[in-house]
């Protein structure tokens, strides 16, 4: 730990290191900042992102660089910065973050969602949507929804979401102000009464996995009343949002039937929590043409991956770019490779991987993996 | 018609190198550059010199007017003058390609690589003192090139029949057999693997192992060695 302290004060004083930067808060980041690495704290990442949230490639970097650090960047600090200048009396703000294969949308998610945990908002987070409607191992286990005719619900998947809900929102729930506003029925013998905490309702879906979806519902009705009332602010995160909207699952009935997005019970939570009649709130989603099939992956840009039903949903929206690296990130991040001990050579090396990998911050992972 | 040009080819560099002892001309000229498979160019057409410090060398001894006025073969798709082109690695690629399928080769190479950086980078986190983590090799190419030297070997069993008995004759072994045998045995060791585990994963210890002096392949190597010591008496078999 001593070693690791004189390290940093080395280099505060070495000019060789100018990739990183010690302000770790994002709130206080600004624009004298873009192109650096900053670190965050292992038990912030852990709560953040226990259950999902990186992308598998960047978790297991985070194990070979023993730290998880990410690049401010400028697409994150725009966010940011209208997140701040936001009227929060006026309805919900939705931002949708696109761009091509590899340039930094999920970690640009992931830096709004560490800001909005130190900000003290209650997050609403959906890892990767794609994990519940396309992701199906051998057995997938679905139930016909008792709420909702003709609906099929997920349990085990609403369970593990519950679950990560917990966990990031910890703090919040632990304080004890949000209660809920009316009494959910779910059997004859069970029953949340109204004034209940909203951690019971929660515990309640993840004991009983019947009733996950439905207690999901209930969740995002509750929260929105609690954002109406001014009870907290809410900052809702969905990965790979056009996945909703694709016209397939991968998902079948026994009888062989596939199923539409439509006729999931969890599509319809999080496109009740995405509408825009709501106050006190920040939506940000994502287009990834990595949440659809292969034959629909011509363009990474909203309107074509949103499809008309998804566009209109989300209309009027800011749409933001997440573009590829500039000459100073790519440097930047050429350093930190080198420091971590994952890129070596001469610095010709640098020019050569700049054209290789087009500045497409995946690519030059890749690249730089053999090297 | 090339099928018969083949045939004919290694005659005649026979031929050639008789001759080569009066005149020096021809022994410059020819290239023994041997494809193993025919090629369209014909003997005398020059090696490509395709690396920038190769090039800054002729340049310096005034080689280059000579070499630019003969004819020369082209550079093979992967032979690059970029920074990380190693004729090692792409041997190792050349060997592990099956059916022409340079990019799975490639990738499975490059992935091997990548699971080696991964194990010495904790291993170097692991270590204490400055000096152990001096001793941890990062590069993965450098460990490629410590495990194929310390698999090389330096003796081969020749079968030579006598008297109706064939005996396993220690012999000498071009550098080419040797290196080439030294790549075979890391493959076949590697392909001997479970079969949940993958190519890259597997190659990767194979290679750190043999980089180590330990290991299946390092085994092998030592067993010639021993047969070859043990085998000594007949050496004078090649002789007789």
């Amino acid at each position: 730990m001593l070693s690791r302290n004189l390290r940093f004060l080395s280099r505060r004083y070495s000019q060789a290191v100018t990739f990183r930067t010690t302000e770790t808060s994002p709130s206080k980041q600004n624009e004298n900042q873009i192109g650096l690495f900053y670190t965050v704290n292992n038990d912030v990442c852990k709560q953040l992102f226990g259950h999902g949230g990186l992308p598998k490639s960047y978790m297991k970097q985070t194990k070979t660089f023993t730290e998880t650090s990410l690049m401010v960047r400028l697409p994150a600090l725009d966010i940011i910065n209208c997140i701040k200048a936001t009227d929060f009396d006026k309805p919900v703000i939705r931002y949708m973050l696109y761009g091509e294969i590899g340039a930094g949308k999920s970690l640009t998610l992931a830096h709004l969602l560490h800001y909005a945990y130190e900000d003290g908002y209650l997050i609403v987070h959906v890892p990767w949507v794609s994990e519940w409607l396309r992701r199906v191992p051998r057995h997938k286990e679905m139930s016909n929804s008792q709420t909702h005719e003709g609906l099929v619900d997920l349990p085990l998947d609403g369970a593990a979401w519950l679950l990560h809900f917990k966990m990031q929102n910890q703090v919040l729930l632990k304080k004890g102000n949000l209660k809920i506003s009316k009494e959910y029925v779910w059997s004859k013998r069970e029953k949340t009464p109204e004034g209940a905490p909203l951690s019971e309702l929660i515990e309640h879906g993840i004991t009983r996995v019947k009733y996950a979806c439905d207690v999901i519902d209930a969740l995002i009705s509750e929260i929105k009343i609690l954002s109406n009332s001014k009870q907290c602010k809410t900052f809702v995160a969905i990965d790979g949002f056009n996945t909703f909207f694709y016209p397939l699952t991968r998902l079948s009935t026994p009888t062989k039937k596939k199923v539409t997005p439509e006729e999931v019970t969890l599509t319809k939570s999080f496109m009740e929590i995405t509408k825009n009649d709501w106050v006190n709130g920040v939506i940000i989603l994502t287009a990834d043409q990595l949440g659809v099939s292969q034959d629909h992956q011509e363009s990474h840009l909203p309107k074509y991956l949103l499809y008309k039903k998804g566009f209109e949903h989300i209309d009027p929206f800011v749409p933001v770019e997440v573009g590829r690296y500039s000459e100073r990130e790519f440097m930047s991040c050429a350093s930190y490779y080198r420091d971590r001990l994952w890129l070596r050579g001469p610095p010709e090396t640098e020019s050569e991987l700049k054209l290789a990998s087009a500045c497409n911050p995946y690519k030059f992972m890749e690249l730089c993996a053999p090297l | 018609m090339s099928n018969f040009r083949y045939k004919v080819g290694p005659l005649a560099k026979c031929v050639f190198q008789n001759h080569s002892t009066r005149s020096n001309i021809w022994s410059t000229l020819m290239q023994y550059r041997f494809y193993p498979r025919p090629t369209s160019f014909p003997d005398y057409f020059q090696n490509p010199i395709f690396r920038k410090e190769d090039q800054a060398k002729l340049i310096e001894s005034n080689e280059l007017k000579k070499l630019a006025a003969l004819p020369v073969k082209p550079p093979a798709a992967y032979e690059t003058s970029s920074v990380y082109h190693d004729p090692l690695v792409s041997k190792l690629i050349n060997h592990v390609m099956k059916m022409g399928n340079k990019k799975l080769a490639r990738n499975l190479v490059e992935k091997a690589f990548e699971n080696i950086k991964r194990i010495q980078i904790e291993r170097y986190h692991l270590a204490t003192t400055p000096e152990e983590k001096a001793k941890v090799i990062l590069n993965p190419k450098d460990i490629l090139h410590k495990a194929v030297e310390n698999s090389k070997p330096l003796l081969q069993l020749l079968p030579i029949k006598r008297g109706g008995i064939t005996y396993q004759v220690p012999g000498p072994i071009t550098e080419k057999r040797s290196l080439f045998l030294a790549i075979k045995w890391l493959l076949e060791a590697t392909n001997d693997k479970e079969r949940t585990i993958h190519f890259p994963e597997q190659f990767a210890w194979e290679l750190l192992d043999a980089a180590n002096n330990t290991g299946k392949v390092v085994k092998r190597k030592q067993d010639i060695h021993r047969q070859c010591e043990a085998n000594r008496a007949y050496a004078h078999y090649r002789w007789q």
